[in-house]
């Protein structure tokens, strides 16, 4: 009996053993949240590839092997939850995560903070950007994580590039703003901080048009634009419904430069809108579009390849925002892996481990992103670029971006101040 | 509706008390009792999804009976019935946040909150009926969830309210396995409260108008009081559901009390038995489980010979969403009196069995 015992002592120990020499051939799994399904899809499909490439090409040169749980939630938050405490609640407990989108980043917010389980969430909300809660904006978000401009950042970095557009133009008098969108917490999130922004630049700020989250007639909005004589307007939907505002202000005439906000606008919004979507300007979270002239041009080709063999493909603008993004996550797990252990706690200090942050063999084409514990604006240079249309947009994607008929031309780079008092709005 | 009645031969009603008892015999009483006997002991054996998945069907389930008060007991039709959810969760994180009362009494208040308005959005329904009624509570719906993102002071706007955690003589229930029993007990609150106004004066009054609503008012029941009163109770528990969810989650934010939350909450109280204590849950619990259900199936179908050979890909995803659906049509079609009626039947089976004849 006795020798029994420690047979079976001795085969545990051995199973332990080997357990934990399995954990030092460092694998660990981090769950990502993707819509691909739900009411973001369209930008959620691209984005959530990028991931999965990006992690996939980044496992192939070495360090931590990161294998994604991909789950599609369909935008739904009960979903969301139910996911995270499957991650979170089980024998092993996920190290980080990779949300997508205001619904599920907002349910989780509370919970990753209490399990601190750090989350790169696709919802750039200004108000996620405050780790300490001291800005007394909004509560804290010590966990939350982005890689890209908070949107009332980008909104700054537009309004700014339009006063100056305005003054280089030469045209009199105070130019008009107004801020469009669905009265929702996506498109409202960075209304307050534009309409600040507008007033300090001199614009005159004109009541907000509403339009719903889905695609419809939005000839009257457009109508209201045309009559108050709106010099610039920010779209604050998802692209479904900005391209049709896009159309109806077409067909109305209403001459105006349309700001879009990061998820609504790409090459695929471009591509449906037309020559209504000629001209409209729009922040990129990237160096360069794909196709576009880096030094890590050729690797970010390389990742594409793990999805697309051919190597054919183009990829939206999302595809490499979700990119960097999995490769900053990558980098941060690499980094708590050498220094005590994959845990949530170290894979947030990797986060906070380099100023004006490049993941390797990315250069110049994510920008330079520096997260610290007070202050998890990542990066304040913002590239605006303009969505160029010139011609029929019936061929597919690949043949409109190779022949030139969709273009993405570089508008300016707007530097923002670090100011303070914007941390968390 | 439909109910048979299982009660032994010779056993004889003589009291109005027995007539009126909420269990018709002493095992099925015993049978509940050990049931929550059984979910206290729950977080000890099950794994912290599953009690994460228990609290969603507790909390959708508390929001859910409210509705089958409406929907089920008085004949009332609403679609707005995820506003009033939205409504509760963010009372009580106010109430809790901003005007610092401990979250144990904030979900009562929030549930007296949302039946105020709940009371305010059910006067039209002293005056409509049918599909007039559903257009109302439609634009309950709106009215609500445009409140929602313009009232800041209250909800915050654009980023999200948040709501203190359950606390109890100093005791903090943060983890999922403690807030549990706080939701268990708020279940077992309201079914038995909802059973108990079914049996009193005011529930055969709902029942009747439910049953025809001129006769009823011939009988001298004051249909308006009774239909407006009916809107009270089913806002009444929707905010307990939601606070019960704001405390939980400890983070309201404006999305997913949309119409298509709603709609969901009607297919739980149709799904398990419109008119059913036991229904409500068993519908919930459907709802909830069904996509997790069919997310397994579709995360084992995901790189499998099948998905080889059908190269399905990213379409799982979709597949599993039109799954959700045709469960969800099957089911009306093959089971039009809900899983109440089906447990029913399930039981008189085993009670006549061998002989059903």
């Amino acid at each position: 009996m006795r020798g029994m015992m420690l047979l079976r002592d001795v085969s545990l120990a051995v199973l332990v053993c080997g357990l934990a020499g399995a954990a030092q051939a460092e694998t660990v799994q981090v769950g990502q949240l993707a819509d691909y399904s739900g009411g973001t899809a369209d930008v959620g499909v691209p984005f959530g590839q990028g991931l999965i490439d990006g992690m996939a090409w980044a496992n192939k040169r070495g360090g931590v092997t990161v294998e994604l749980d991909t789950v599609d939630y369909g935008y739904k938050v009960p979903r969301a939850v139910a996911q995270y405490k499957k991650w979170t609640g089980g024998d092993t407990k996920m190290p980080a995560i990779l949300g997508w989108g205001t619904a599920d980043t907002e349910a989780l917010t509370g919970f990753i903070a209490r399990d601190k389980i750090p989350y790169m969430s696709a919802s750039y909300s200004a108000a996620l950007t405050d780790p300490t809660g001291k800005s007394g904006k909004t509560k804290p978000a010590p966990y939350n994580f982005f890689y890209a401009p908070s949107y009332s950042d980008a909104l700054r970095a537009m309004l700014t590039w339009a006063a100056q557009d305005w003054k280089s133009k030469g045209k009199p008098g105070k130019p008009k703003f107004v801020h469009m969108g669905a009265n929702h917490p996506y498109p409202n999130a960075p209304k307050e901080a534009g309409e600040a922004i507008a007033k300090e630049l001199g614009f005159e700020v004109l009541p907000p048009v509403q339009f719903a989250l889905t695609p419809g007639d939005y000839t009257a909005q457009c109508l209201t634009l045309k009559n108050t004589g709106a010099n610039y307007a920010y779209l604050g939907n998802t692209a479904g419904s900005n391209i049709a505002v896009l159309k109806a202000c077409k067909n109305v005439g209403a001459d105006v430069q349309f700001l879009g906000n990061v998820w609504g606008m790409d090459e695929n919004a471009a591509k449906a809108a037309g020559d209504a979507a000629d001209g409209v300007v729009f922040p990129l979270r990237t160096a360069i579009p794909y196709g576009g002239d880096a030094p890590g041009a050729n690797n970010l080709k390389d990742v594409s390849k793990n999805s697309d063999p051919t190597g054919n493909a183009y990829r939206p603008v999302h595809y490499v925002a979700g990119v960097c993004t999995a490769l900053y996550m990558k980098e941060a797990i690499d980094w708590a892996a050498k220094n005590g252990g994959v845990t949530g706690e170290n894979v947030k200090k990797g986060f906070y481990q380099k100023k004006d942050w490049v993941p390797a063999g990315m250069e110049g084409v994510c920008k330079p992103s520096t997260w610290t514990e007070t202050d998890h604006r990542p990066m304040l240079n913002i590239d605006l670029y303009r969505i160029r249309v010139s011609g029929s947009t019936d061929a597919p994607l690949p043949e409109l971006i190779k022949n030139g008929t969709i273009k993405l031309e570089k508008v300016a780079t707007i530097d923002l101040p670090r100011k303070p008092e914007w941390l968390g709005w | 509706m439909a109910s048979t009645s299982l009660l032994p031969a010779g056993d004889f009603r003589t009291t109005y008390a027995a007539d009126t008892t909420i269990f018709p015999t002493v095992t099925s009483r015993n049978c509940a009792i050990a049931g929550v006997v059984l979910l206290c002991l729950a977080p000890y054996f099950l794994s912290q999804y599953w009690i994460s998945l228990l609290i969603q069907i507790g909390y959708f389930g508390v929001a859910a009976l409210g509705l089958n008060i409406l929907v089920g007991f008085t004949g009332q039709i609403s679609i707005g019935h995820a506003a009033f959810f939205g409504f509760g969760a963010f009372s009580s994180a106010y109430v809790s946040t901003q005007l610092g009362v401990p979250a144990f009494f904030a979900i009562p208040i929030a549930g007296v909150m949302t039946a105020l308005v709940g009371l305010i959005f059910g006067l039209p329904a002293a005056r409509l009926k049918g599909l007039y009624l559903a257009i109302a509570t439609l634009a309950a719906q709106y009215i609500l969830l445009d409140f929602f993102s313009r009232a800041e002071w209250f909800t915050g706007g654009s980023i999200p309210a948040s709501a203190e955690p359950f606390r109890l003589f100093g005791y903090t229930f943060n983890t999922d396995r403690q807030y549990f029993y706080v939701v268990l007990a708020y279940v077992v609150l309201s079914c038995l409260l909802v059973t108990n106004l079914i049996r009193s004066r005011d529930g055969r009054a709902f029942v009747a108008i439910r049953d025809h609503y001129l006769s009823a008012e011939m009988m001298g029941i004051n249909l308006t009081k009774y239909r407006t009163l009916s809107f009270g109770l089913a806002a009444f528990y929707a905010g307990i559901g939601g606070a019960l969810y704001a405390h939980y989650a400890q983070v309201v934010s404006n999305e997913g009390f949309g119409i298509e939350r709603s709609i969901v909450f009607l297919a739980m109280i149709i799904i398990g038995g419109v008119g059913s204590v036991m229904g409500t849950l068993m519908g919930t619990a459907f709802m909830v489980l069904l996509p997790e259900a069919m997310e397994w199936i579709s995360a084992d179908l995901r790189g499998s010979v099948i998905d080889d050979m059908l190269s399905f890909n990213n379409n799982i995803a979709f597949l599993r969403e039109i799954a959700i659906g045709l469960v969800i049509v099957l089911f009306l079609m093959f089971e039009p009196d809900g899983l109440a009626h089906r447990w029913r039947q399930i039981k008189a089976y085993w009670k006549l069995y061998p002989f059903s004849h």
